[in-house]
C-alpha cells in the first residue's frame, strides 16, 4: 500500500459540517469579542496561544490546555472525525478557545473551553457560542458534556441543569477519560438560551477583518511575569 | 481621652493570592507598613498587634493568627490578639487598636487586618459568609448576603423609583477608579452599553440576586492592610517620617440580627448610629467630609449609606450619582479607591483597607487620576453582617 | 418543678416553625430571644422548667414585602437558582424563607407553610415556604 492510500485509511470518514456565523459580544470592559469558526490556517497561531498555559498548573489550565492542544493538533492532521474550533478575539488577539466534535448528525461532544483572557466571562460566552453551534446551526439534538474542573462542573452542570447520563454509564460515556457523561438537550437550552446566549450577528466587514489574522496573546493573567518577546 | 495618629499604612494585592498562607500575606502588609513608617529595623516598637480577620478558623482551619503573625515576622514578645466582627473585622480591628493606646496600655499599635477566601469555591466562600446570619431565621433557607443585597435593592427601587441605569451608573463609577488601584481586584474599566445599555448587557452582566446583577456586587477575594496607629503624645512619635493622619473620630452600632425584625428595613440604623458617633467625636459634620469610602459589597449599599450618613437626603443619591457628585472630580467622591465593588472584599482585610486609602489620598499619594483634590477629611463606613454591626472612621489631615 | 407533660417532647411531631408570645407584657418575638426587649422577663429555651412563652405557629395568610431570586447560592444546594422573601404575617410579625412561586409580586398575599428546605445527609431541614 503506497504512503497516500494508507493516509487515506488513517482519516476517518467526515460528516459536512455546516458553518458557525460570526457574532460579536460586547463585553463587560465595551471590547467587543468577534466569535468566528476556525480553519486549519489559524492553526500555528492557535496552537501558539495555548502552548504557555500548558505549564500553568492552577485552576486546571495545564490539562485543558494539554488536551486542547492535542485536540486541535488531531484536527489538524485529520485524526479525529467532525472537529471544529472556534475563537474569541478582542482587536484580533485570541482571548479564548472552545472546541468539539459531532459524534454523530444528532449528537453532539463538548470537547474544552479555554479562557485565555480572565475576568470578562469570556469562557462563559465561548461555551454558549459551542452550545448555539451544535443545537442551533447543526441542528443536532443533544450535546454531551464533562467538567474536568470543580468551577466547569458547577457552570455548566448546574446553571444549565444538564441532565445526569450517569445511570447508562458504562454504556454511555464521554470521549475525555470515558467518564459518565452529562447532555444538554436542545429542550433544556431553549430554557437558558435567553440568560446564556447573546450576540450580533452580522459582524460588520471592518470588524470582522480585525479576527482575519489571529494574533497570540501578549499577557497571560495565568502565568504572573509573562510577557511575550518582542522582536 | 489620647489623640491617636496613623504613621504607617500597607497593603497587598487584592485577588486571587490561593497559593499564600493566609499569615503570609498579613505578614506582608504588616511589612510594609512598618517600613512605610520607616521602623522596620525598629519592630520592637510595636507594643500591641491586633489582627482582623474572619475565617481563618473556618476557611484555613487556622486558629491562633495574631500570635502566629507577631512570631512570622519577627516581633515577638509584643502583645496580640485577633479581633472578629465578621467583614467588619477589619474596622473593628482598628477601633480596638485605638482603644489599647487611647486607655494607655501601648503607645504603638499594629493593627493587620486580612482573609484568604479563593482557597476554598465561591459556593464554599458564600456559605462561610452566610453563616453570620441567624441560624434558625435565615441561615437555614440558603439566605446569603447576596439575597439580602437583592432584596434591599428591590425594596429601595421600589421606594424611590432607583433604576438599573443608576445602579450600573455607580459601577462604572468604581471600576474606573479601581482601574488605576494597583492593589485592585479586578482592575478593569466598563462601560454603560457593556453593562447596562447594549443589546448584550443582560448576557454579559447576569443576574445574581435579582434585581442586583454580576456589575452590582463585589468579588471574593483575597488581601491584607496594614497601619501603624501611634498615640499623638508619645515620644515615639519621633521615630516616624511621614506626616501622621489623626482618627479623628471612631464609633460603631449594632442593629438587630434578623433584617426582618427592622422595623423599617430599608433604614440601616446601625450606619446611620455609627457615624453620628464618629461624628460627634470628631465634632464634625457631614459637610466637613471631603471624600468617603463606603462599604459597597453591593452597589446599593454605596447609595443607602451615604444617605445614612447625612451626605444625601433619603433616596437622593441616586441624583448625586447622576450630577457626578460622587465621582473623582466631583465635591464629594465616594470610593475613590474602586470600592469593594473593583477592589475586591477580603473580609478582615476590608476596613483596614478602607483607612490605609483615606491615608494614601489625605497624604496626597493616589495615583494620578484617583487623587481626590486636597482632601481635609475623610470618612471610611465599614459594614458588618447585613448592616446589624457597622463602623465608621473619620480622619484628618491635623 | 417537674412538668408532667414533659413525655410530650418525645412525640413524633409535625414540624412547625414557630413565634414566641412574652407571657409578661405578651409581645410576639421571632425568632425567640432570651429576654423580652419590652419588659425583661426571661426565656428559657429547653422549655422544660419553664413553658409559660406560649409557641405560635407560624402559618397561613402573609403578605410580601420583598423578594429575590438567587443565582449564586451557598454550598449545598446544587440547583440554578433559589427564591427568598419577605413576609409580613397578620398578627405583624415578619420572617425570612424560600417562596415556591415563579412570578412574585412585591405585596402580594402568599400563604406560609412549613417544608424541607434543606437536606443533609439523611437529616431534613424544616422552614418556612411561601406560596
Amino acid at each position: 500500500m503506497g504512503k497516500e492510500e494508507l493516509e487515506k485509511k488513517l482519516r476517518p470518514p467526515l460528516l459536512e459540517l455546516k458553518d458557525y456565523p460570526a457574532k460579536y459580544i460586547t463585553v463587560a470592559s465595551g471590547d467587543k469579542m468577534v466569535v468566528r469558526q476556525c480553519t486549519h490556517k489559524d492553526v500555528s497561531v492557535l496552537l501558539g496561544a495555548i502552548i504557555p498555559l500548558i505549564g500553568a498548573t492552577k485552576d486546571f489550565y495545564d490539562i485543558v490546555a494539554a488536551r486542547m492542544y492535542a485536540e486541535i493538533l488531531g484536527w489538524y492532521r485529520y485524526r479525529v472525525a467532525n472537529e471544529y474550533v472556534l475563537a474569541g478575539t478582542i482587536d484580533g488577539e485570541i482571548v479564548g478557545i472552545v472546541n468539539g466534535r459531532l459524534v454523530d448528525k444528532d449528537i453532539g461532544m463538548s470537547y474544552h473551553t479555554l479562557a485565555v483572557r480572565r475576568g470578562l466571562r469570556i469562557g462563559a460566552h465561548l461555551f454558549a457560542a459551542k452550545m448555539e453551534y451544535h443545537l442551533e446551526y447543526l441542528k443536532q439534538s443533544e450535546v454531551w458534556i464533562v467538567a474536568e474542573s470543580p468551577i466547569g462542573f458547577r457552570r455548566w452542570m448546574i446553571e444549565y441543569s444538564l441532565e445526569n447520563r450517569g445511570d447508562k454509564f458504562p454504556k454511555v460515556y464521554h470521549e475525555l477519560g470515558g467518564v459518565p457523561t452529562y447532555a444538554l438537550t436542545k429542550k433544556l437550552y431553549d430554557k437558558v438560551k435567553d440568560q446564556k446566549v447573546t450576540g450580533t450577528r452580522p459582524v460588520d466587514s471592518k470588524l470582522l477583518s480585525t479576527a482575519d489574522t489571529l494574533k497570540l496573546p501578549e499577557e497571560y493573567v495565568q502565568i504572573p511575569g509573562f510577557r511575550r518577546s518582542k522582536k | 481621652m489620647r489623640t491617636v495618629q496613623i504613621v504607617g499604612i500597607g497593603h497587598t494585592m487584592f485577588g486571587n493570592l490561593s497559593e499564600y498562607d493566609l499569615v503570609d500575606i498579613m505578614s506582608f502588609a504588616s511589612l510594609n507598613a512598618l517600613e512605610d513608617a520607616g521602623i522596620l529595623d525598629k519592630r520592637d516598637l510595636v507594643e500591641q498587634v491586633i489582627v482582623g480577620n474572619m475565617g481563618a478558623g473556618m476557611l484555613s482551619h487556622q486558629s491562633g493568627i495574631a500570635s502566629s503573625l507577631v512570631s512570622r515576622i519577627k516581633m515577638e514578645p509584643a502583645m496580640a490578639e485577633l479581633v472578629e466582627n465578621g467583614p467588619a473585622s477589619g474596622a473593628s480591628a482598628v477601633k480596638m487598636g485605638y482603644a489599647v493606646i487611647a486607655g494607655g496600655l501601648a503607645d504603638v499599635v499594629l493593627v493587620t487586618g486580612g482573609e484568604l477566601m479563593r482557597d476554598v469555591t465561591g459556593w464554599e466562600a458564600t456559605d462561610f459568609v452566610a453563616s453570620l446570619l441567624h441560624p434558625e431565621a435565615e441561615y437555614r433557607y440558603g439566605l446569603s448576603l447576596p439575597a439580602f443585597g437583592g432584596m434591599f435593592t428591590r425594596m429601595y427601587m421600589e421606594r424611590y423609583g432607583l433604576t438599573e441605569k443608576e445602579l450600573a451608573m455607580v459601577a462604572v463609577k468604581d471600576h474606573e477608579n479601581g482601574n488605576k488601584n494597583p492593589f485592585a481586584h479586578v482592575k478593569l474599566s466598563c462601560t454603560m452599553e457593556a453593562i447596562n445599555e447594549g443589546p448584550h448587557a443582560s448576557v454579559v452582566n447576569p443576574f445574581i440576586a435579582e434585581p442586583l446583577r454580576l456589575y452590582g456586587m463585589c468579588p471574593v477575594s483575597d488581601g491584607a492592610a496594614s497601619l501603624i496607629l501611634c498615640a499623638a503624645d508619645s515620644s515615639k512619635m519621633k521615630y516616624f517620617k511621614k506626616e501622621p493622619v489623626t482618627i479623628a473620630g471612631i464609633g460603631s452600632a449594632t442593629d438587630t440580627h434578623c433584617v426582618h425584625n427592622r422595623k423599617d428595613p430599608l433604614i440601616l440604623d446601625a450606619v446611620r448610629i455609627s457615624a453620628e458617633r464618629s461624628y460627634k467625636m470628631a465634632g464634625l459634620k457631614p459637610d466637613d467630609i471631603s471624600f468617603a469610602e463606603l462599604h459597597d459589597a453591593f452597589i446599593i449599599l454605596e447609595l443607602a449609606i451615604s444617605e445614612e450618613v447625612g451626605f444625601f437626603k433619603r433616596g437622593k443619591a441616586r441624583e448625586a450619582v447622576v450630577k457626578g457628585i460622587t465621582n473623582i472630580n466631583g465635591s464629594l467622591p465616594i470610593n475613590p479607591s474602586g470600592g469593594l465593588k473593583s477592589k475586591g472584599h477580603p473580609l478582615g482585610a476590608t476596613g483596614v483597607s478602607q483607612i490605609f486609602e483615606l491615608v494614601k489620598q489625605l497624604r496626597g499619594e493616589a495615583e494620578k487620576g484617583r487623587q481626590v483634590k486636597n482632601p481635609k477629611t475623610g470618612m471610611a463606613v465599614n459594614f458588618g453582617g447585613f448592616g446589624n454591626n457597622v463602623v465608621t472612621t473619620i480622619c484628618t489631615k491635623e | 418543678m417537674f412538668d408532667p407533660d414533659i413525655y410530650k417532647l418525645y412525640e413524633e411531631k409535625e414540624e412547625q416553625v414557630f413565634a414566641f408570645r412574652c407571657p409578661s407584657c405578651k409581645k410576639v418575638h421571632y425568632p425567640a430571644p432570651m429576654i423580652c426587649d419590652k419588659c425583661n422577663t426571661r426565656r428559657d429555651p429547653s422549655n422544660v422548667y419553664f413553658s409559660e412563652w406560649e409557641k405560635i405557629p407560624l402559618q397561613g395568610e402573609c403578605t410580601l414585602l420583598s423578594w429575590t431570586k438567587v443565582y449564586a447560592l451557598p454550598e449545598g444546594y446544587e440547583v440554578p437558582y433559589l427564591l427568598f422573601g419577605i413576609v409580613e404575617f397578620q398578627n405583624k410579625i415578619r420572617a425570612s424563607g424560600r417562596l415556591s412561586i415563579e412570578r412574585p409580586e412585591t405585596g402580594m398575599k402568599l400563604n406560609a407553610r412549613v417544608d424541607v428546605v434543606k437536606k443533609r445527609g439523611d437529616k431534613e431541614i424544616h422552614g418556612l415556604i411561601f406560596s
